[in-house]
């Protein structure tokens, strides 16, 4: 533990500064990954344990794109569309024969898939790492704030994510769509005889959780190296944050992911070993004093 | 009544006399490497299971007692100061008391909330065994080895005596499970998990006969720990971390949950598989996915449990085992 | 055995029971009536534990149960079946008695011994009689016939050895013959283990034959108490529930 690291941290205004924006960006990444989730257990009751594979798909889709167009729009939209189809297409072809079946055979096969997907990308990507690089696009000079450098990509990161959940939120609450999605978690029998294509709202919102990865995936992909298997870690933690921010809430997803954000990114200075403790301690005090979490609602 | 008793005592034998004679029938020491592997994680898959299969409590977190089994042990051979079967029943009982804390805040809570408060208990240890380095090694595991002082004429340091003290060890665990599953208590475990409310109106303490199973089971695990620290003579966080408690499930599944012995034919298979699948490939995660994905969507339940339904259903129609036993309530709950 | 005096209880503002004062002398056999949400479920629940009320006092077997969890008045001798028969899918009948009983005599916790115990077996004959349940004894619970599972159902309740026992709407979702079969087992446990019986129940002909005394409810409120010739003639109960059919007044008194 470096406790006097990050105190000295702390009191630096371009040591927090830096921190800061990494826990932005952690946080926005993290925050997209787990409204995904969020989504897909508060409407259709299925625990993702897949939900990671989808931000490695997003990755590697974008990282593909990239190479082919030197576009980076084109990669953002290839990453986030293919994991979205993906997801789409395991909905439809597999979790659909789970539902209503106990969790832990919804887990297996998440999980199954999980395996299939990481070798499959060892397959046609190869173990090694891959680089994507910063797009052209975002090859500029940082921008100053409080003597630290923050590149100009994390503002965007930010701001894409930003401008993505308010969409998100709008979508469920303020349109007709929307409405009809939340019905859906209530009480899907009752939706089905209204004449609602349930199947294909089903698959739609198993997509969108998947798009949401997926696009967190390509937006990491010029910042992080690409491995199979990145998708393990954030899972892990997106699953935190949905617990902490409470399943079903977008709002929450974002809260928790900021906290989130910023205990691993201090937390790599004070105490590295202990960031995933400190979180898990948090996810248990959540789980005994609040257990749908901070901004979850009672069970629908 | 008497009768199943009287099978359990003969199966029981047979599986000690089959494991005991085994490396003496094939002599590669790869076989007894492979069997202590499949002892150890047999015993933290069936103690999972007195959890999920027979109360229906889904604990993800359960690699938790495993870790503490297998640290706790070789914490104290490495002081020097104790014998293997004193530090064996420390670290039982240590682990016991470990079950009881966390089991006591854990049990409280319903269904999915269950679930990840164990992982996160688990996962808060993993972090503690990583963070503590001048205790544990950190990430690197215990280093130095365990020692093996002789212990009333059995000397551990001799592979086949090591071999032979583990399935005593294994079958003794077997039959103190097998007992409690088949008492009252087991059946009143069975109550619970079909239906706790009216277990609740035909007067059982819902709550209390949970931590009790938890605690049981913790300990239970804690001789698996035990049994790979003492063979690969040391102790490793990998033991503490998800994947670990992740594979126990796995074995649950594959093997099935309903018939007592599911969860070691699981371990049994999982382990088989891992082997020969890394020899013929390195991409054994994908087989092992589409081998899962099969079994789950095919069989629909774990292969020992289908092996049963199918052979009783060929008998007489009266206990199939096609009744849907809720193990957890597939979609979203109220906590507690 | 049970006197209740001024029970209430609201949900969300609406008052599901209002100030319900009851008594039910021991030994006796009472019915409960009243159309569908007149609060029937929810003076059961009341009185078992299930719920807490709002306000009122409960007294069984002169003691204050009010704040007791269901746990602990089960012990105290209530014992409950259900309106759909809650069983346990995966023990067979006799497994299931045999489990009510061990917990009823305090052995749940014995882990020494093979299940069933030896002692709990001669009970659990004795309940498979009293049910009639004899032939179905190694079936699983979750494949039985629902009438078989109605009596299984009060079965399990009376290997709680009750004071007092608690039968929602016992005749429920069964034919004409089934019913009368199942209500004449009613009366004859009543009789034969002297229990204090307490049922909710929607056929007008079996509660005026079976019950002692019949308690109306409308609206979470007691509309109307007394012998079955009482409760028949009552302008308000008539009114409310039973109808002002002439023939079903003639048929009620020709049974």
């Amino acid at each position: 533990m470096n406790l006097e690291a990050l105190a000295a941290c702390l009191t630096s205004a371009s040591c927090a500064v830096t921190q800061i924006s990494t826990a932005l960006i952690v946080g926005t990444l993290l925050f997209l990954v787990a409204a995904g989730l969020s989504l897909i257990f508060g409407v259709l009751g299925v625990i993702n344990f897949a939900h990671g594979s989808f931000y490695m798909l997003g990755a590697y889709f974008a990282f593909t794109a990239y190479k082919l167009t030197g576009s980076f729009i084109v990669a953002l939209v290839a990453g986030s569309l293919g994991a979205g189809i993906f997801g789409v297409l395991f909905e439809r072809l597999i979790i659909s024969r789970v539902y209503g079946r106990d969790l832990l055979m919804q887990l297996l096969v998440c999980y199954a898939l999980t395996l299939i997907l990481d070798d499959g990308v060892k397959l046609v990507y190869g173990a090694e790492y891959r680089m994507m690089g910063m797009p052209a696009a975002f090859a500029v000079a940082p921008v100053q704030i409080a003597g630290a450098f923050v590149p100009g990509y994390y503002l965007f990161m930010v701001g894409i994510a930003v401008a993505t959940g308010l969409l998100l939120w709008l979508a469920i609450n303020r349109t007709l769509l929307g409405k009809t999605i939340r019905a859906l978690a209530i009480n899907p029998q009752m939706v089905g005889v209204l004449g609602v294509n349930t199947a294909a709202l089903y698959a739609g919102v198993f997509g969108v959780g998947s798009l949401l990865a997926g696009m967190a995936g390509a937006l990491a992909a010029p910042i992080r190296t690409l491995t199979p298997g990145i998708g393990f870690s954030f899972l892990i933690e997106s699953f935190i944050v949905t617990v902490i921010g409470g399943m079903g809430s977008i709002a929450g997803a974002f809260l928790a992911a900021l906290l989130i954000g910023f205990i691993r990114a201090f937390g790599a200075i004070g105490f590295p070993w202990f960031v995933e403790g400190l979180m898990f301690a948090i996810m248990a005090l959540v789980l005994v004093v609040k257990p749908t979490g901070l901004l979850g609602r009672e069970a629908a | 009544m008497r009768s199943r008793l009287r099978r359990d005592i003969v199966v029981g034998l047979i599986l000690f006399f089959v494991l005991f004679f085994l490396p003496t029938l094939f002599p590669k020491p790869a076989l007894r490497d492979f069997l202590i592997y499949v002892i150890a994680y047999g015993l933290l898959a069936m103690s999972l299971n007195l959890l999920i299969g027979l109360t229906g409590l889904v604990a993800f977190g359960h690699a938790a007692f495993f870790a503490s089994g297998a640290y706790t042990f070789a914490l104290l051979m490495q002081s020097g100061r104790t014998s293997i079967p004193l530090a064996m029943l420390a670290a039982i009982v240590g682990t016991t008391v470990l079950a009881l804390v966390i089991g006591a805040i854990c049990v409280r809570l319903k269904n999915i909330y269950f679930s990840f408060i164990t992982l996160a208990f688990q996962m808060f240890l993993h972090s503690v065994i990583l963070t503590w380095v001048s205790m544990t090694g950190g990430d690197q595991g215990l280093q130095g080895g365990i020692p093996r002082p002789v212990f009333f004429g059995i000397d551990l340091n001799n592979a086949r005596t090591l071999y032979s003290f583990c399935v005593v060890t294994f079958v003794l665990c077997l039959a103190i499970m097998r007992q409690v599953s088949e008492s009252p208590f087991g059946y009143t475990l069975r109550m619970i998990r079909d239906n706790p409310e009216r277990a609740n109106f035909l007067g059982v303490n819902v709550v209390r006969m949970k931590l009790g199973v938890f605690v049981l089971s913790g300990a239970m695990a804690s001789v698996g720990g035990i049994v790979l620290a003492l063979f690969v003579s040391g102790a490793y966080p990998e033991f503490g971390f998800w994947t670990t408690s992740g594979e126990a499930i796995f074995m649950l599944m594959l093997g099935g949950t309903q018939l007592f012995l599911g969860p070691l034919a699981g371990a049994l298979l999982l382990e088989a598989l891992n082997h020969y699948i890394t020899i013929y490939t390195e991409y054994h995660g994908m087989v092992l996915g589409v081998v899962i994905l099969v079994i789950v969507l095919g069989l629909r339940r774990g292969i020992a449990d289908s092996l049963f339904a199918y052979v009783t259903r060929r008998r007489r129609g009266r206990r199939i085992d096609d009744v849907k036993r809720p193990i957890l309530q597939p979609t979203k709950n109220e906590p507690a | 055995m049970l006197r209740v005096d001024n029970l209430t209880k609201s949900y969300g503002g609406v008052k599901v029971t209002r100030g319900v004062s009851l008594d039910f002398p021991t030994g006796s056999i009472t019915a409960m009536i009243g159309p569908n949400g007149a609060g029937k479920t929810t003076f059961f629940n009341l009185i078992s534990g299930h719920v807490r009320p709002d306000a009122g006092r409960i007294v069984f077997d002169d003691q204050d149960i009010v704040g007791l969890s269901s746990l602990e008045i089960v012990r105290r001798g209530m014992a409950r079946a259900f309106q759909v028969a809650t069983l346990f899918p995966s023990l067979t009948v006799r497994e299931a008695l045999a489990a009510a009983v061990i917990s009823h005599r305090g052995h749940s916790w014995q882990v020494l011994s093979r299940f069933p115990l030896q002692s709990a077996r001669a009970r659990v004959d004795e309940l498979l009689d009293l049910m009639g349940l004899i032939s179905a004894a190694d079936t699983l619970s979750s494949i039985l016939s629902h009438g078989d599972q109605k009596l299984l159902d009060i079965g399990l309740a009376l290997a709680m050895n009750p004071k007092m026992l608690l039968l929602d709407e016992p005749t429920a979702g069964m034919g004409p013959d089934e019913r009368w079969r199942m209500i004449e087992k009613v009366r004859s446990l009543w009789e034969k283990q002297r229990i204090t019986v307490l049922f909710i129940e929607h056929d007008m002909d079996i509660v005026f034959k079976i019950a002692q005394t019949i308690h109306v409810l409308k609206y979470g409120a007691v509309l109307a108490q007394g012998t079955p010739d009482e409760i028949r003639g009552n302008d308000e109960v008539i009114e409310a529930y039973l109808g002002t059919d002439q023939r079903l007044s003639e048929a009620v008194g020709e049974v």
